[in-house]
C-alpha cells in the first residue's frame, strides 16, 4: 500500500506541474496540442494517487507487488511515449525546415538573376 | 541539350574560383551553379563579386541537403542531365563531356565518375580504400551491380534521376545510399574512369572519429534503401 505521506508528496508534485502547465498554455509558449497529452497523463495519475484502491487492484492484477512501483513504471512508459512521439516530431519539422530553406534560397536565386536581367534590359535602352 | 553542373560548396573561398574557371574552360556548353551551404569564409561574396550564379542556403543543410538543392534547381529549370561536381578542386571538368557523350550514347540514366576503374590519379588512403571497397561489396551483394567507387562525389544524372533526386535524398554521407536507391528503381546505372585529384584546400567531410558511425550510418541506409525498393518501382 501507499503511505498516506507518499500520498501527499506525489500530490503535490502532481499539482505544481499542473500548475506549471496551464501557466504555460495560458502564456502560449505551449501548444494546447502537445500540452493535451501530458494533462491526461496528470489526471491519470492524480486518480490513481487520491484513490490508491485502483492502483492496488491493478497492480494485483498486472501481477506488480507493490503498488508504488506501477506508478513508476507508468510513468517510465509514458515518458517513453512522449519521447519517441518527440522524435518523430523533430523528422518531421527538420523535413519541413530543409524544404523551406531549399524553397527561400532558390527564391533568392531567382531575384538575383530577374535583378541582373533587369539591368542589362534597361542598360540596352539607354 | 541543357546541361547543369551543381557545385555544392562550403567554406570553398581558396578553390571555388579555380573550379568556376576550370568548368568554364573544360566545359563550355554547362551551365553551373554554386550552392553555398551557408559557408562562414568569402565563399559567397567571391561568387557573388564574380557574377557566378549562387543558390545561398540560409542555413546549413550539410552536403545532401546542399546538393539536393541543386537537382530542385535543375528540375525547375528543365535541365536534360545534371553533374555533382566538387568545388575542392578534386574533380576535373575535362571528363564532363566525356561523360555526357557516354551517357548518350549508351542511353544510361546516372554515370558516376570511378578513379577505381583505370586506377590513375589520386587513390584514396588504403584506409578509406578499403572503406569504399566494403560498400562496393554491399551494394553488390545486395543489388547484384559491380559499382567500384560508390562513395564517388562526381556523379551524372539524366532527367528521370534528376526528379527522383529533387523529391528525395538522403542527409548526410549520401552517396553509396543514393546510388543504391537509383539502381533500386530499376535505372541504368554505370561507371566512367576518370582521374581525381587530392583535395587542395579544406578538409574531407569525413574526420576519422567519424568513420566508424560512416559506416554503420551508411550500411543501415543501404539495407533501408533496399527494403523500399518497392515504394519506389510504384
Amino acid at each position: 500500500m501507499m503511505t498516506v505521506k507518499l500520498q501527499i508528496i506525489v500530490g503535490i508534485c502532481l499539482f505544481l506541474a499542473l500548475t506549471v502547465i496551464v501557466y504555460m498554455i495560458k502564456k502560449r509558449s505551449l501548444d494546447l496540442k502537445y500540452a493535451l497529452s501530458w494533462l491526461l497523463a496528470l489526471v491519470f495519475v492524480l486518480v490513481l494517487d487520491l484513490f490508491p484502491v485502483l492502483l492496488t487492484k491493478l497492480s494485483a492484477a498486472l501481477g506488480v507487488w507493490a503498488p508504488v512501483n506501477m506508478i513508476f513504471f507508468l510513468g517510465f512508459c509514458f515518458s517513453l511515449l512522449i519521447i519517441f512521439t518527440l522524435t518523430v516530431m523533430l523528422s518531421r519539422m527538420a523535413e519541413r525546415v530543409r524544404k523551406l530553406a531549399q524553397a527561400v534560397a532558390m527564391n533568392e536565386e531567382k531575384l538575383d538573376r530577374m535583378g541582373r536581367e533587369l539591368k542589362k534590359l534597361q542598360e540596352e535602352k539607354e | 541539350m541543357k546541361s547543369l553542373v551543381i557545385i555544392p560548396a562550403y567554406n570553398e573561398e581558396k578553390s571555388i574560383l579555380n573550379t568556376v574557371a576550370d568548368i568554364k574552360k573544360n566545359a563550355p556548353d554547362f551551365d553551373y551553379i554554386i550552392i553555398n551551404d551557408c559557408s562562414q569564409d568569402k565563399t559567397l561574396q567571391l561568387c557573388k563579386d564574380a557574377g557566378i550564379p549562387v543558390i545561398n542556403l540560409p542555413i546549413n543543410l550539410g552536403i545532401g541537403g546542399a546538393v539536393q538543392t541543386g537537382y530542385l534547381y535543375a528540375k525547375k529549370n528543365h535541365y536534360d542531365y545534371a553533374v555533382q561536381f566538387d568545388g575542392d578542386g578534386q574533380h576535373d571538368a575535362a571528363f564532363l563531356q566525356e561523360m555526357r557523350d557516354y551517357m548518350n550514347a549508351h542511353d544510361l540514366d546516372m554515370l558516376i565518375g570511378s578513379r577505381f576503374i583505370e586506377k590513375e590519379g589520386f587513390q584514396s588512403s588504403s584506409l578509406r580504400r578499403f572503406g569504399i571497397r566494403y560498400f562496393s561489396g554491399l551494394i553488390r551483394l545486395l543489388t547484384g551491380k559491380r559499382i567500384t567507387d560508390p562513395t564517388s562525389g562526381m556523379r551524372m544524372v539524366n532527367e528521370s534521376v534528376i526528379k527522383m533526386y529533387a523529391d528525395c535524398y538522403p542527409k548526410d554521407y549520401p552517396e553509396p545510399e543514393s546510388v543504391v536507391a537509383v539502381l533500386q528503381a530499376g535505372k541504368k546505372v554505370e561507371e566512367y574512369p576518370v582521374v581525381m585529384r587530392e583535395r587542395k584546400e579544406g578538409v574531407s567531410s569525413i574526420s576519422p572519429l567519424k568513420s566508424v558511425y560512416y559506416m554503420i550510418k551508411v550500411t543501415l541506409a543501404i539495407l533501408v534503401e533496399r527494403i523500399r525498393r518497392k515504394e519506389y518501382k510504384k
